[in-house]
């Protein structure tokens, strides 16, 4: 490896000052509001704020409703995700069409396709003349409990394709020998899905789930497009607080939801890492 | 019996043909759709978007699948009488151009000085980074709009680019695949004379070039659909929105041209999908994203 001071210096300080100016410094100065009280000479406070917005109700709802839905569209697109390229590898023609068929929606603008959501998911709409073919009543998709459906099928609909070709590109690094032995000895679709893909790509399987996780805990502009600024309180989410209270200009509120906020996702995540490290730790190990 | 296996074979990779051949057409039905309803006169599209919102348990949107006639009016009115959606267009268009040039100034010298240098502290960097990358962007808004305001670029198309040139993302992404280029390629370009610039632009770049790729449609599509950042850098000027943050606000006053809007804002993001689509193949599977 290099040792250049000068040179590194060149590559690394103006990256390394964008990123500590935009997103470091603004992180930490975060934490300046979060213990001090809103007045303009500025006193400190301590935890006082962190027990305001904890009790706050509107902070508890968007808490439950950010876990609610990225509970809903991770764990979907995963298991999704898993199965289409499992299919697409078992494919023998055809497969790098279907591909790229099923990875455009990812660089689709949902902003766009957000007209012919509305339309579709309209009390109206053909999603409920399909709702009432099936016999069923119809539903407002479009505001209450059933809201999150079209927000939560527009975030899978926009991030399923990519996580496919993560999968796939695991998957397809799998010698073809594995599964003809298999066959021979008379193992069946779900056993070769078990016993031998899924050992193969569970690295894969960690990465993917970290990554749509991050994702749907990100999720705002689906619920931005199809519930306003200002969305019914079964999808109102932390994003949706923090907005709102930035709005009220209660900066000590926005950043102390912002800490927790970070708090929860760094613990959240260092977690699935240590778990990620002991089972493929133990894969390895057998 | 070898002739009865083999047509079990050819009906069963015929289900698995049919059933992903369903489920790319359903996935790709929302952008048919938005094409096809671009096609439709102004008068009609707007007369069926006001159906909408309508509670009435007897009324039904009736079901378009072709025009009364094919009509290019919406393209016409966009493109030549109504300006709001065309200076939008152009709005987004500078922000993508703008930034994806910063972010190829400073994301891959980043990224160089991540994997090829040895120095104190380059973990400490990289572990910071992948925290960064779990953010929401609603966690720093706060101290950024008042770190703007003080360096007078709030209300600026700036504030806007400039946080977006070091995304932590894309350094982390292109550094991963960085990392991959074996250091022996380096002291061989050393032994012939080249410096570390030379490395860079000579070796570090061009085996890069499916990630950098990948980078570059993932970042577009990200520009190309931002609303946060325009939504809260920008509140006081209307006029420097993209059009990513006023669709949903379109079709609430429909005036029938938003489906030939919507269509001339999906153009670019096929044209850049259709152009770097082996990038991004190969870019995710050469990159040690584990």
């Amino acid at each position: 490896m290099f040792q250049h001071k000068k040179s590194l210096l060149l590559f690394l300080i103006p990256g390394l000052l964008g990123v500590l100016l935009f997103y470091v410094v603004p992180f930490l100065g975060g934490a300046y509001y979060s213990f001090t009280d809103g007045r303009a000479q500025a006193g400190f406070v301590g935890f006082t704020n962190y027990a305001a917005v904890w009790e706050n109700p509107m902070f508890q709802l968007g808490l439950k409703n950010s876990l609610i839905l990225s509970l809903l569209c991770a764990p979907t697109v995963w298991l999704l995700s898993f199965v289409i390229a499992e299919l697409l590898r078992k494919l023998s023609s055809g497969a790098k069409t279907l591909r790229s068929m099923i990875l455009l929606p990812y660089i689709m603008p949902s902003s766009a396709i957000i007209l012919i959501w509305l339309l579709l998911f309209d009390y109206g709409g053909p999603i409920n003349r399909l709702v009432s073919v099936l016999g069923l009543e119809r539903i407002d998709f479009l505001s209450g409990q059933a809201l999150r459906l079209p927000v939560v099928l527009l975030f899978i609909w926009k991030n399923l394709g990519f996580a496919v070709i993560i999968f796939l590109s695991a998957m397809q690094a799998i010698p073809q020998a594995y599964y003809e032995f298999a066959t021979l000895e008379g193992a069946g679709f779900f056993r070769q899905l078990i016993s031998i893909t899924l050992p193969s790509v569970l690295p894969t399987c960690f990465l993917v789930i970290i990554l749509e996780w991050i994702s749907a805990f990100k999720i705002f502009k689906e619920i931005y497009f199809i519930g306003g600024a200002y969305p019914d309180f079964e999808v109102y989410t932390l994003q949706n607080y923090m907005n709102n209270m930035y709005g009220n200009l209660n900066y000590q509120n926005v950043t102390t939801a912002a800490y927790t906020f970070a708090l929860i996702l760094f613990v959240l995540f260092g977690m699935l890492f240590c778990v990620q490290k002991i089972a493929t730790g133990a894969v390895e190990g057998e | 019996m070898k002739n009865r296996s083999q047509h079990r074979h050819r009906t069963k990779s015929f289900l698995l043909h049919s059933s992903l051949f369903l489920l790319a057409l359903i996935l790709l039905l929302p952008v048919i759709l938005t094409f096809l309803y671009s096609l439709f006169s102004p008068l009609e599209i707007k007369e069926h978007l006001l159906l909408r919102g309508s509670l009435d348990k007897e009324k039904w949107m009736p079901l378009l699948f072709s025009p009364q006639v094919v009509s290019i009016g919406q393209y016409y009115r966009v493109l030549l009488e109504d300006n709001g959606i065309l200076q939008r267009f152009v709005c987004s268009c500078f922000y993508a151009v703008t930034i994806l040039l910063g972010q190829s100034v400073f994301i891959p010298a980043l990224a160089y000085a991540l994997s090829a240098f040895r120095f104190k502290g380059r973990s400490t960097i990289f572990f910071m980074l992948i925290l960064l990358m779990l953010l929401p962007f609603q966690v720093t808004m706060v101290p950024n709009i008042l770190m703007l305001r003080t360096m007078k670029l709030l209300d600026t198309v700036w504030a806007v680019i400039l946080p977006m040139w070091f995304s932590p993302f894309y350094v982390f992404l292109i550094r991963q695949y960085m990392v991959g280029i074996p250091h022996e390629l380096y002291e061989a370009a050393q032994l012939d004379g080249a410096g570390t610039i030379c490395c860079y632009t000579h070796i570090a770049l061009p085996a890069c070039r499916p990630v950098i790729g990948a980078s570059v449609a993932l970042s577009f599509a990200d520009i190309w659909n931002m609303v946060e950042q325009p939504m809260t850098f920008l509140t006081t000027r209307d006029d420097l929105q993209p059009l990513s943050t006023v669709f949903n606000k379109l079709i609430a006053m429909p005036t029938g041209i938003e489906f030939a809007g919507a269509v001339l804002y999906m153009l670019p993001a096929l044209f850049v999908y259709l152009f770097f689509l082996e990038d991004i193949v190969t870019g995710i599977q050469l990159t040690e994203l584990k």
